[in-house]
């Protein structure tokens, strides 16, 4: 039963912190269908750290090491995406289409070059530490919610912080409201001072980052290695927890909670009523059935940030 | 001994030219600190180029200004607004998911803690300093609502309030009524008022002359680019006004035989039509055309009369009310059925609805019957026939282009292009014209011959229905006028009983009844 | 100040091209930034980018390679490379078609998993002669991806759903649907993929004999050929192509012009979708015999490079997924011979996708350029004669 917990848990904290990297470039007006290139651009990052110089540090340190390359890997990547959309003026949809494709060609170009040149072996994996968990014993005995304190990878916790910050500077500071208002009017932006250009790269930048950073985690946790089997359409999951929390980030943490439990409550309940494991399959279609269902009512409405997708010509007034 | 008032902006031989025209031509004017000063004149009069000369949009190709005594040349925005120089737009830019305060504080954010990035915005702060300037100045706004929530007379006072907000103290306002019930007229000009007790000097751009009666101080009227003359309201009366903003003497240049008028073609019965913003753009207009007749709706841009030329060729479907053509009402008829019924529509924007830019000019010729023999016959669209239709109208109109009928019709001047649309809505032959605009960017040879023709489709007993914003047009060509001011008809008359001035009267609202 | 920047603007301009060659200009421009990207890429690794290029013409059926296994020449090569761009042909004229009506199909991977799972479990199996078979599986695959096309433009038209978003949740839904029933009913246990379909339901001939050699004959070659053809006539000379066209270029207009717009864009998303179940059986029961469970194909998103490369239009379309194949198929002959990775073939067609993502505005600032020194030109015109 604590599995539905822990395992639901592990999953929902990195597709949430993805789904804020989506809120921040889509509040901000960029549409961003390359979260999934992202995130396997930050798992390979991260991954080729260690690989690289994990030997190097004290046991247990490399993860943390990842975490923080795949966040940067993750951003530096995003600044094409954001030269794309915002200096080259081209499609987002189908710029983020390119990012997807061109994250997958070239992890798996690096992986296997880096390996071979560098490491003299074939493969296209990074291999990675088993990641510590860790269980509080006095809260973990709890019945039912002791699930939240038992066998907890660290990244969740770095999760809730990092998530805790972004969405302060959101919701709480001026570069926060100007994303947003980026989103929504950016006319209004101009006109009372800001530089819309930069505020949506810096957006797609932190998206790029927390995307990485995301990635890093499922990388952890679901095979400890980088390999292309990474881009698992996890980033388009994210993308759909963000629409069905209407883009903000308490609703999709929710989302994201729902989407994650789903998962683990499915393979629990296959793995109990020793269902054949294909049956697990069906299960993982009810996050997205659940979101079209969403966009079928209430699409009319249209929740979506107002300039999402728009290309800003600042010259018309 | 009297004092002049002294002068808190003063323009001193300003002309800004554009390529067609000059939109400025050596204005000289002063505004008075303190007062509540209109600037008057038709469409296309100079009005807002001015304005937005002095808010730092323009810079102009001549002439000075002086901003309280001291000479500045303003080149944005930001530096008008570190002036105290602050302007309402007709195009709200307001960010719809947040709160007023919100919106008022965007660009300068006051922050509890300077924390760089982490900064905390003291929103408990601005929200009371928002209430503050709104209680005083009679704006009753609350700090916390979201704007989607709010309607759009409150949407203008959260504009007027970032301007108090970064301490205005010359407010400019564009055509604020146009967008406004009756009722939120009244509560915005006692706002104004009310800012004006505050000691902030207003200056008003508009055209709706009770109103300018109502609130202004003195107003200055331009025309076609000149200052005519700057006058005190109460010294002033409203005809005066409008017929200097009209103003000039024309002789019809198209001879009109009188013909009877044929039976009833199009009726339009308490038509009403509400905006994406909750704006009732029309409101219960009726009327009539006959065959033979030429009906044309006067009016000052943005009253109303382009949604309901659009209501009738089917583009907008109306709130309420109900349109007959021929006896038949089609209120809830498609596009092109009432095409093939035979209405033809010049549309006011040729280049977005009007034309299909990236095709040819050949196919835009025959843009509204290709699917029809010998355009289209069995699915397969015959280009000859095409070419052969394109080829005659471009004679018969003198539409120039760099190559004929395979011509991309975006390379064409706007005027070509305005000719090659009416080409074809005369030419498709239905017994209801529509034309919204049809001789704009044109030069006085083709106003001339596209003149004759709608007079010739009248002669030959079509139902014209013409929108126009050029008053001289509409005296040479209308049998009866109608005109439209804040959405309703304030008459509807046979041109021979109306002067060009009544007319004038009636399109800035000096009839109007509130 | 303005001197200097003339000749870039005119290097761009003989580039790109203005006006009518501009878009087949762009698109080899947009190549030929690829390959030296490309190229720079090989020198870096060490290898001669020449040689590679050559090799991977060699490896496509282009040029001779200086051996041949058994039964194998540059033809039977060629075939090869004609059988794997089949499917491509069809997936990219599906996003074509969607794009020149102003709509993305992004569920082309869902469209051919779904097709091509179809017609397997229902003629895969079957004992039907292949005459019979083989037009069958056809027909069923263009049924099955027009009805998710009609579905994804029927949201759309109803209940103005973002079609982006619908298809990529399609996607996951199909591919995790389709994976349960074949793991549960289909399976083959060592493959772990689908059952491999009989060879009357093949639309690919494999190992023919023909002459002294054994090679891959694509029987629905012929069928994507009349697809092009079907298409250019359609944009050219149809009626609904004018619709199509017009509804993607201004839907304002076309409304003006009496157009029905909701109409017009589910009609394009049928015949996508018919097209990228044309797409999924070519792939999966032509090229490759079984479904591998869970997996959405990346023809499906490659598809969207090719028919930016293409410009969206059929010849366009045809010619782009053969030098996409090429690169695919050629790799492998050059990582045997040169040492280099298989993989630098998806990585020269993600950076050729960058570029041909940048076409428009490359286009854009061409015309920009033209038009700039067209002014500046009449203006040294009047101020000579001044």
């Amino acid at each position: 039963m604590n599995s539905i917990v822990v395992d639901g848990m592990a999953f929902s904290l990195p597709l949430f912190i993805i789904a804020i990297g989506g809120i921040y470039s889509e509040g901000s007006g960029i549409t961003n269908l390359a979260l999934e290139g992202f995130l396997g651009f930050g798992a390979f990052s991260g991954g080729l750290a260690v690989a690289l110089l994990g030997g190097a540090m004290p046991p247990g340190t490399s993860m943390y090491l990842a975490f923080l390359m795949a966040a940067v890997g993750g951003m530096v990547f995003a600044m094409l995406h954001a030269v794309l959309c915002i200096h080259f003026k081209a499609n987002q949809v189908i710029s983020g289409v390119v990012m997807n494709v061109l994250s997958s060609a070239l992890t798996a170009f690096l992986a296997n070059q880096i390996n071979a040149s560098v490491f003299g072996k074939a493969s296209n994996k990074f291999m990675l530490e088993v990641s510590p968990r860790i269980t509080i014993s006095g809260l973990s005995r709890i019945p039912v919610l002791g699930g939240f304190f038992t066998s907890v990878y660290p990244f969740e916790f770095i999760v809730i912080v990092v998530a805790l910050i972004m969405g302060y500077i959101l919701y709480r500071t001026p570069t926060g409201m100007r994303i947003r208002s980026c989103g929504d009017n950016p006319q209004a932006v101009d006109a009372a001072g800001g530089n819309v250009a930069r505020i949506r790269f810096g957006a797609v930048m932190v998206s790029g980052a927390l995307a990485g950073l995301g990635g890093m985690c499922f990388a952890y946790s679901i095979s400890t290695n980088f390999s292309p089997s990474i881009y698992a359409g996890f980033g388009y999951l994210s993308i759909a927890a963000m629409i069905f929390g209407n883009w903000r980030i308490l609703p999709t943490f929710f989302a994201c909670i729902l989407f994650g439990f789903a998962r683990s409550g499915g393979y629990y309940l296959v793995t109990k009523l020793e269902l054949p494991s294909s049956y697990s399959d069906l299960v993982l279609t009810l996050p997205y059935v659940t979101t079209l269902v969403l966009l079928i009512f209430f699409s009319r409405s249209n929740r979506a940030p107002r300039a999402l997708g728009e290309i800003y010509d600042k010259g018309k007034r | 001994m009297e004092e002049t008032p002294e002068a808190i902006v003063r323009f001193e031989h300003i002309t800004k030219r554009f390529p067609k025209i000059i939109a400025n031509d050596d204005i000289s004017l002063s505004v008075r600190k303190g007062e509540i000063f209109a600037l008057l004149g038709e469409n296309g009069a100079g009005k807002s180029t001015l304005m937005s000369v002095l808010f730092g949009l323009y810079e102009p190709d001549e002439g000075r200004m002086f901003i309280r005594g001291k000479e500045e040349k303003i080149h944005s925005p930001a530096e008008a607004s570190a002036l105290n120089i602050g302007m309402v737009h007709q195009h709200f830019r307001l960010v719809l998911n947040q709160s007023v305060t919100e919106n008022i504080i965007l660009g300068l954010e006051p922050v509890k803690r300077r924390l760089g990035l982490f900064s905390p915005i003291d929103m408990k702060g601005a929200q009371e300093k928002v209430r503050l300037l709104s209680e005083r100045y009679g704006l009753d706004v609350d700090p916390k609502a979201i704007i989607s929530h709010m309607p759009v007379s409150a949407r203008q006072r959260v504009e007027i309030l970032k301007m108090l907000y970064r301490n205005a103290e010359i407010l400019i306002f564009d055509e604020p009524t146009a967008v406004l019930t009756p009722q939120e007229i009244d509560s915005l000009l006692s706002v104004i008022r009310s800012l004006r007790d505050g000691g902030k000097t207003i200056i008003l751009i508009t055209h709706k002359l009770d109103e300018v009666k109502r609130v202004a101080d003195r107003c200055g009227i331009l025309c076609r680019g000149k200052l005519v003359g700057v006058y005190e309201v109460k010294d002033i009366s409203t005809q005066q006004m409008a017929s200097l903003m009209v103003g000039y003497d024309f002789e019809t240049n198209v001879v009109k035989d009188v013909h009877p008028l044929g039976k009833e073609s199009l009726s339009v019965e308490h038509l009403s039509y509400v905006d994406f913003d909750g704006v009732k753009k029309v409101d219960d207009v009726s009327f009539s055309v006959h065959q033979g007749e030429i009906m044309a709706i006067a009016g000052v841009a943005g009253n109303g009369q382009v949604e309901v030329a659009d209501m009738v060729a089917g583009l907008l479907s109306p709130a309420s009310g109900t349109v007959h053509f021929n006896g038949e009402d089609i209120t809830t008829v498609d596009i092109r059925s009432r095409i093939e019924r035979g209405i033809s529509y010049i549309p006011e924007d040729r280049q977005e609805v009007g034309l299909l830019l990236d095709f040819d000019l050949a196919t835009n010729l025959s843009l509204k019957r290709y699917y029809q023999s010998p355009y289209c016959m069995k699915g397969v669209l015959h280009k000859d026939a095409f070419v052969k239709t394109g080829t005659e109208l471009i004679k018969e109109y003198d539409i120039r282009s760099s190559e004929g009928c395979a011509t991309r019709v975006r390379s064409m001047s706007g005027g070509n292009q305005q000719k090659a649309i009416v080409a074809r809505e005369i030419s498709m032959g239905g017994s209801l014209m529509i034309f919204v605009q049809p001789t704009r960017g044109l030069d006085i040879g083709a106003i001339k011959t596209i003149h004759e023709r709608i007079v010739a489709q009248r002669d030959q007993g079509k139902a014209v229905l013409l929108v126009s914003l050029e008053l001289d047009e509409i005296m040479e060509l209308a049998d009866t006028i109608a005109v439209m001011y804040n959405g309703k008809i304030q008459t509807v008359k046979a041109a021979s009983e109306l002067s060009a001035n009544q007319v004038g009267e009636y399109m800035m609202g000096v009839h109007h009844e509130a | 100040m303005k001197r200097k920047g003339d000749g870039c603007k005119r290097a761009m301009i003989r580039l790109v091209g203005v006006g009518k060659g501009q878009d087949i200009k762009t698109a080899l421009f947009c190549i030929l930034l690829a390959l030296v990207a490309g190229s720079i890429l090989l020198l870096f690794l060490g290898k001669n980018p020449l040689l590679a290029y050559k090799s991977i013409l060699q490896g496509a059926g282009f040029f001779p390679k200086a051996r041949y296994a058994g039964h194998r020449s540059m033809l039977t090569d060629f075939m090869s490379l004609l059988n794997y761009t089949t499917p491509m042909v069809f997936a990219s004229l599906s996003v074509a078609i969607a794009l020149r009506c102003g709509l993305f199909n992004i569920c082309v991977s869902g469209m051919m998993i779904a097709s091509g799972f179809i017609a397997t479990v229902l003629l895969g199996y079957s004992a039907l002669p292949a005459a019979l078979a083989r037009p069958l599986v056809v027909l069923v695959g263009l049924a099955s991806g027009a009805a998710i096309g009609a579905l994804i433009g029927w949201l759309k038209y109803k209940y103005n759903t973002n079609e982006v978003v619908v298809a990529i949740m399609f996607n996951y839904i199909i591919s995790y649907v389709v994976s349960f029933f074949i793991q549960t009913k289909f399976v083959d246990p060592t493959t772990r993929q689908s059952l491999k379909i009989g060879q009357n339901a093949r639309l690919t001939l494999f190992d023919q004999p023909v002459g002294n050699l054994k090679m891959e004959i694509p029987l629905v070659l012929p069928l994507a050929v009349v697809c092009v053809l079907l298409l250019s006539f359609l944009f050219s000379k149809a009626r609904l192509g004018f619709e199509l066209k017009a509804v993607g270029m201004n839907r304002k207009a076309s409304r003006y012009a009496g157009i029905s717009v909701g109409r017009t864009m589910v009609t394009s998303m049928v015949i996508s979708g018919a097209l990228a179940g044309l797409a999924g059986v070519s792939y999966y029961m032509g090229c490759f015999a079984s479904i591998q469970p869970k997996v959405l194909p990346s023809l499906g998103f490659d598809a969207i490079a090719v028919a930016l490369l293409g410009n969206s239009t059929p010849w366009g379309c045809f010619f782009a997924s053969l030098l996409v194949m090429t690169i695919s198929n050629g790799t492998t002959y050059m990582a045997s011979t040169l040492g280099v990775l298989r993989e630098i073939a998806s990585l020269i067609t993600g950076i050729l996708l960058l570029f041909s993502a940048c076409g428009a505005f490359l286009k854009g600032e061409a015309d920009r350029f033209a038009e700039e020194l067209e002014e500046e030109r009449i203006a040294a015109v009047k101020g000579g004669r001044a």
